[in-house]
This record gives structure tokens, C-alpha cells and sequence, in this order.
């Protein structure tokens, strides 16, 4: 028996683990792999192979059974799913239902996942923009959360490098506010967003409209067609996985990379249940895992730790792994573990239309949306009473007007060739919330779910100082589109849930000082030294940049520097 | 042949026997979750769709069998309190059209139907469920046109891959 032991001990040992497929654990996969690492990718949902594996992907919309809509039982049995932009009889088998994982809602929380390998990173929006050190500095500056302990500098290098290998399509903007990385040809801004950014810049030379910089493969160079990678087709179906992996994913990028290394072992289907930690040893040893469909409990151990989960799950796999030594949750001396919790308000935007440019509209799709325009409230000093700021995205197009009145021939006639409307114009809020102790995470003492782990308790809000950045946002907008000529101005307020936003961040944060924080500034667990988090849940603050690149770069500098940490000798 | 003829021939046939309607039902060409309609209401939706999307020179709304994915449309995604209104709206629409020219409307001729359709697009039966059955009628017929293979390959033609992106695509005024 002890043979046997030893044998499967040995079997079930690699060099690194990573829990999660999704954007950055199949960042992980790709670098410890390269470095010749043996590392078990664990994947909680199913297998999606990379076009095998989208099934709707080359569907014409009369080829879907409801055009593409819904059928009303499924947004009846998934209120939570279905309130999600991206959910639809195109990309449901990417989202988690509702019934399949619950969690508790202390408040009202929509909790979008996606349960497979490649995890969001198959129908995340890929809107991509670095940050810079207005929001690294922020937290210190403004006196909230604590200091980032990185600075641009320290990540700048790890950007370029994830760049690169993903395809970022931008231009070089020059703005101290959104740092210039390393592009593929912008898409262009169309005849209405060019003017609006001209009458922009000419009367308010701190904001700018530039190109919306995002994870497509404009002109995919060496290292793309070396992954198998085609140029983006302009299908904007990217929700449904693109079979030329035109966007980056971990389905059509990292994870195939890091197969095709050898060092690869991907097991979906695996649900960890925690991590082991050794009072004796004083380190993590491996994972407890139960394997969703046989129900049995299998360990796998490792050197380096990885948890790549996604923010709450994340979250929920460290306050479950409990020991003598960490009786809160692993690293959680601080007892900051699963607080402040932050997100992105997207709650108001702003629509115009111009009566001028007729002569002028758009032909083909452009997948970046349009045009995005970077925080320029409180940026190089406090101005207004509230703090941070926001970004929006900016998008235009003329949409046909059709006239359906009657029947017969004549409307027959118009439905085909519908007249051309105005142009209308659209901008889209995107404030930074502040981490607050009160927006938490815990675990149930009592209700479990089908594996026997606790389910997570979600208490998150908005405060007022969100609903003041959303009143700016409004009147901002309200007098730049009035100042650029722009008509018919329509604001638009209303509350979602926090989680619909789908950019919950924190819990788990970095920090200089373990007393406040669960992660050093390589993503490190401050006191369990060879367990990073490199998700969503290391977030410290939240910008007003969209998360998933700096979760890629923080992967790949926590990864390089875990490697280096085993070469000395101290992990 | 209408169904109350047939209930009629019927009982002659059964000598008087009285056999409930249900029984006489002849099933839709799809099958229906949620609505209860038969094979001579399915023909009745074919006739309506045919008067929104006529043949012209381009085919129509029979051709392209639209009333099917509409009754799919009705049937799936809409809810209950629609479902009703659609299939009791449907069962107006004949009642009205006895009433008003002594035959069933898939005996109108074409200007009729149309009279018809558009009296109740202008409100002439207001809020009853015949304008309720008619708005979902409609607007779901527009959409099964507009997005039937044949529009799509042939008249507003939808690329799967348009592998361009120009913002700056000149339009005659």
C-alpha cells in the first residue's frame, strides 16, 4: 500500500499548479511551461478546444432557432445570466446558469461566470488600455485602500511583453493619462467620432478621444501566425469564440502554447476545494480537488501555487483553505481577506445625434467599438467633490430608418431599402469604485454546495460618492456634445447590480504591509511564500482602465519572479 | 373547408354523435410547446403574413414560410399573457371579418385583406387582443423576413465576414 501511495504521490506531482484556464492562469500555463516547468492547469468546468469547441461560430442568424433571442425559459430559470449584454442563444453554453452554482446575495449582486477552459477570456469585451501611475498613485494620493506597491516602471516591460504575444491593435496617443504600448494598426475612428474628438481637443486640451486599443490581430505579425492566428475579419461575433483566433484568448493563444511545450497537463472538470498548507513545512504543498463528475477527492501537489480563479472564487478557494496556522483563510493573518471588493460603475451613459456629415457612413463592423476617452477628472489634482474619475467609451453609426407603417408591396419595398438615419453618437460611463472594507466576500457557515464547499457570501455596493461621479459623467458629457454641435441629447441613469459590470476586483490585494494587505508587490502571498494570485482579486484599486491587460502582465511578472524565487532556493 | 363546416359534416356523418373539437383538431407542421393552435389556424398565419409581406417580383411571405418562425417565435420567447392574446386575437380576426364582409378572411381578396389588416394597424378594435395579436403579428413577420436566408443572401445581404472597416463610406445625398 505504501508503494502505491508513494506512486500516486508521485504521479500527482508537478512542478507548478494553476488554478484557472481563464485570462491570466493561461498566462501562468504559457510562462512556466516555456521555462520547462511540468505544471497541472485545473479547469473547475468542461473542455473547449479552440474552434472544435464553438459551436455557433459560423452560424448565419436564420440558422440559430430564435434568431439569435432567447427562448423566455431559460431567462426565466436565469434571471441573473440573462441580464448579462452577452448572454444569448449565441454564446449561453459560455456562461454559467444561474440553478448550476448558487451563491448568496446579502446584497444584490449579478455574478457572471464562465465556468470552462478559457474561462470570460472566450466573451470578454478586449478592451485593453495599460495603466499609469495616476491610478497606481491613487490610493496613496487620495487616502483610500492602501499604496499600490508597484509603480508604472515595474510593470511597464511586463505590458510590452504581453503585448506583444497577445496583439493590442492602438495607436501611439503620447498621453501621460494611458500609457502608449507596443500596437498592431488601430481600427479607425468613423467620420462622426474623428469630428467629435476635433471639436473635443480644440476646446478642452486636457480630454481626448483617441482609438479604442484592443486585443485583435489588425496585421498579425510572426509571433501570431507562429500561434496559428489569423487577421481579425471585422465579424464582431467574438462571443462565440472566432475560429481565426482574431482576438485574444486563452483558448487561441496560451493554452495551445503551452501544450505544444509538452509541459502541459490540463484537467477540467476540477474543482478545488483548497489549497494544503503544512504547519511543519510552513508552506502550501498542493491542492484538494474533486472531480465534478465522479464526485471523488484527489490531491495534487506542487512547489508554486498559482490561483487564477477568477476575483471571487479566488477569493472563496483562500478563505476555504483553512489550517492551524491560517485558521481564516490562507494568508489571512491581515484579516483583509475577501474585503474591499471593488468594480466599475457602468450605470448612466449619453447618446447625441448630428445633423451634419451626411455624407458619410460606415461600411464593414469595427470590433475595437470606436473610440474611448481616457479619465481627465482629478487626474493631476482633486477639482470636484468626489473622488477618481471615470473613462468612457465612445461610439457612433447611422442606423437605418425604416418605415413599417401599413402593409403590403410598399412595405415590402421599405424594409429593403431603408433610408439612412443620422448620425447618433453614444457615450459609455466607466467610474472607479473605491475599495471599501464593507464590500466583502465570505464564506456561509452553513450552506453548501453540490461538492460539500461553503458558498460565497456576496455583500457589495455603491456609494455616494459613485452616484456624484455618475451626476459629472452626465453633466460633462451633456456639455461637451452640446459644445461639439451635437442634438437631441438623451442621458440615460440607472443602477445594475455590482457584477454585471463583470470587473469585481480586490479581496486579496497587494500591499506593502502584510498587517493590511494578503499579497507583497510580486502578487506573493506576504506569508506563504510559494502561493501567488495574479487574478483580479490582487487588485489593490480598480483605475478607470478596463482590468483583463494588467492582469496578463502582473501573470507573467509574478511568474518569472516565482522561477527566479525556486532558482535561489527560497520557495 | 372551415372548421365549423367541418363540425357540421361531421356530425351529419356520426348521425348526430357529438364529438369535441379538440378531437378534429389536424396538428400545426411544427410542433407547439405553449400554443394551442391547429393545421387551419397555421393556414390562416400563412394568409396573414402572405398580406404584410406579399410575392411581388422577389418571393413572399408564404414562400418563405415566415408564419412558421413566427408561431416558433410566439411559441418559445414571448410570454404567457401574449401567448394568450395571440391565439384569441387570431380567433377574433375571422369573427371580425364574418361580421364585416360574410367571409372568413382567407376568402378576402387581396384588397380586403388589406382593408382589413389596416383597420385594425389604425385602432379600429383598439384595445382588444385582435390589435395585441396583429402588433406581435406584424413585427415578427418584418423580422422573419428580414432575416430569412433568402433577404439575407440576396437583398440586404449579410456578411458573415466583411473583413473591412471603413468609417468613412461616401453616400450620395
Amino acid at each position: 500500500m505504501s508503494n502505491l501511495n508513494i506512486t500516486s504521490t508521485k504521479q500527482n506531482t508537478f512542478d507548478a499548479i494553476i488554478i484557472g484556464s481563464g485570462i491570466s492562469g493561461g498566462w501562468a500555463a504559457k510562462e512556466f511551461t516555456e521555462k520547462g516547468l511540468k505544471t497541472l492547469v485545473l479547469e473547475r468546468g468542461r473542455d473547449v478546444k479552440h474552434i472544435i469547441d464553438y459551436p455557433t461560430t459560423n452560424k448565419y442568424p436564420y440558422e440559430f432557432e430564435h434568431l439569435g433571442e432567447l427562448a423566455l425559459n431559460i431567462k426565466s430559470a436565469n434571471p441573473i445570466v440573462s441580464r448579462c449584454y452577452s448572454f444569448s442563444e449565441e454564446s449561453e453554453h459560455f456562461f454559467v446558469k444561474d440553478n448550476e452554482h448558487p451563491y448568496i446575495q446579502d446584497k444584490p449582486f449579478d455574478w457572471i461566470r464562465g465556468y470552462q477552459v478559457g474561462g470570460k477570456s472566450l466573451t470578454w469585451a478586449r478592451q485593453t488600455q495599460r495603466w499609469s501611475n495616476f491610478d497606481f498613485e491613487g490610493p496613496a494620493r487620495d487616502g483610500f485602500a492602501v499604496d499600490w506597491p508597484i509603480r508604472y516602471k515595474d510593470i511597464a516591460s511586463w505590458y510590452t511583453y504581453v503585448e506583444r504575444f497577445a496583439g493590442i491593435s492602438g495607436n501611439k496617443d503620447g498621453l501621460s493619462t494611458l500609457p502608449d504600448g507596443d500596437f498592431l494598426p488601430a481600427f479607425p475612428l468613423n467620420a462622426a467620432e474623428d469630428y467629435f474628438k476635433k471639436k473635443i481637443s480644440t476646446k478642452y486640451p486636457d480630454r481626448h478621444v483617441i482609438n479604442a486599443r484592443c486585443a485583435h490581430l489588425t496585421k498579425p505579425k510572426p509571433i501570431h501566425i507562429e500561434q496559428y492566428r489569423g487577421t481579425c475579419l471585422n465579424r464582431i461575433l467574438c462571443n462565440r469564440g472566432c475560429p481565426f483566433g482574431g482576438y485574444f484568448s486563452s483558448n487561441a493563444s496560451t493554452l495551445p502554447w503551452a501544450q505544444k511545450t509538452g509541459n502541459m497537463t490540463l484537467r477540467p472538470f476540477s474543482l478545488v476545494h483548497s489549497i494544503i498548507y503544512d504547519d511543519k513545512k510552513e508552506k502550501a504543498t498542493g491542492v484538494r480537488v474533486i472531480d465534478t463528475n465522479t464526485k471523488e477527492e484527489i490531491e495534487y501537489y506542487a512547489n508554486i501555487i498559482f490561483v487564477n480563479a477568477s476575483t471571487l472564487n479566488t477569493n472563496l478557494i483562500l478563505l476555504n483553505s483553512t489550517s492551524n496556522r491560517f485558521p481564516n483563510g490562507l494568508g489571512n493573518d491581515s484579516g483583509t481577506l475577501g474585503k474591499y471588493i471593488a468594480f466599475h460603475n457602468f450605470g448612466a451613459n449619453i447618446t447625441a445625434e448630428l445633423n451634419g456629415l451626411k455624407q458619410y457612413t460606415t461600411d464593414g463592423r469595427n470590433p475595437s467599438g470606436g473610440g474611448y476617452i481616457p479619465r481627465f477628472r482629478n487626474v493631476f489634482k482633486q477639482e470636484t467633490n468626489f473622488l477618481r474619475g471615470y473613462s468612457a467609451e465612445l461610439a457612433a453609426s447611422r442606423s437605418p430608418v425604416t418605415d413599417t407603417k401599413g402593409v403590403g408591396a410598399d412595405l415590402k419595398k421599405h424594409l429593403i431599402a431603408p433610408e439612412l438615419g443620422p448620425w447618433s453618437i453614444g457615450a459609455y460611463f466607466m467610474g472607479e469604485t473605491i475599495p471599501k472594507e464593507s464590500n466583502t466576500v465570505s464564506l456561509d457557515s452553513e450552506q453548501k454546495d453540490a461538492w460539500g464547499i461553503p458558498l460565497l457570501k456576496i455583500n457589495v455596493d455603491y456609494d455616494d460618492n459613485d452616484s456624484k461621479m455618475k451626476t459629472d459623467f452626465l453633466e460633462q458629457f451633456t456639455e461637451m456634445f452640446t459644445e461639439a454641435g451635437f442634438k437631441n441629447i438623451q442621458r440615460k441613469s440607472f443602477i445594475q447590480s455590482p457584477g454585471l459590470d463583470i470587473h469585481e476586483m480586490g479581496g486579496a490585494r497587494m500591499g506593502h504591509d502584510p498587517k493590511t494587505s494578503i499579497l507583497n508587490k510580486w502578487n506573493q502571498i506576504h506569508t506563504c511564500k510559494n502561493v501567488f494570485v495574479t487574478d483580479g482579486a490582487s487588485m489593490t484599486s480598480t483605475s478607470t482602465q478596463n482590468p483583463s491587460l494588467t492582469y496578463m502582465a502582473l501573470t507573467a511578472r509574478a511568474v518569472d519572479f516565482a522561477i527566479g524565487e525556486m532558482k535561489k532556493g527560497n520557495i | 373547408m372551415n372548421r365549423r363546416s367541418a363540425i357540421k359534416n361531421l356530425a351529419i356523418v356520426t348521425g348526430g354523435v357529438l364529438v369535441l373539437p379538440s378531437c378534429l383538431q389536424r396538428p400545426t407542421s411544427i410542433k407547439l410547446n405553449n400554443l394551442n393552435l391547429d393545421l387551419e389556424q397555421e393556414n390562416l398565419l400563412s394568409e396573414i403574413a402572405e398580406a404584410i409581406i406579399p410575392a411581388t417580383n422577389t418571393p413572399g411571405a408564404k414562400m418563405l414560410e415566415l408564419h412558421l418562425l413566427v408561431m416558433k417565435m410566439v411559441d418559445d420567447c414571448h410570454e404567457r399573457e401574449d401567448q394568450y392574446k395571440f391565439v384569441n386575437g387570431l380567433k377574433e380576426i375571422d369573427n371580425n371579418c364574418n361580421e364585416i364582409f360574410n367571409k372568413p378572411f382567407i376568402k378576402l381578396g387581396l384588397t380586403q385583406k388589406v382593408e382589413f389588416l389596416l383597420g385594425i394597424e389604425n385602432n379600429k378594435f383598439e384595445k382588444a387582443d385582435i390589435t395585441h395579436f396583429y402588433h406581435i403579428m406584424k413585427s415578427r413577420t418584418i423580422q422573419a423576413y428580414m432575416n430569412s436566408k433568402y433577404v439575407m443572401t440576396n437583398l440586404v445581404k449579410y456578411e458573415l465576414a466583411p473583413a473591412r472597416y471603413n468609417g468613412y463610406f461616401p453616400v450620395k445625398i
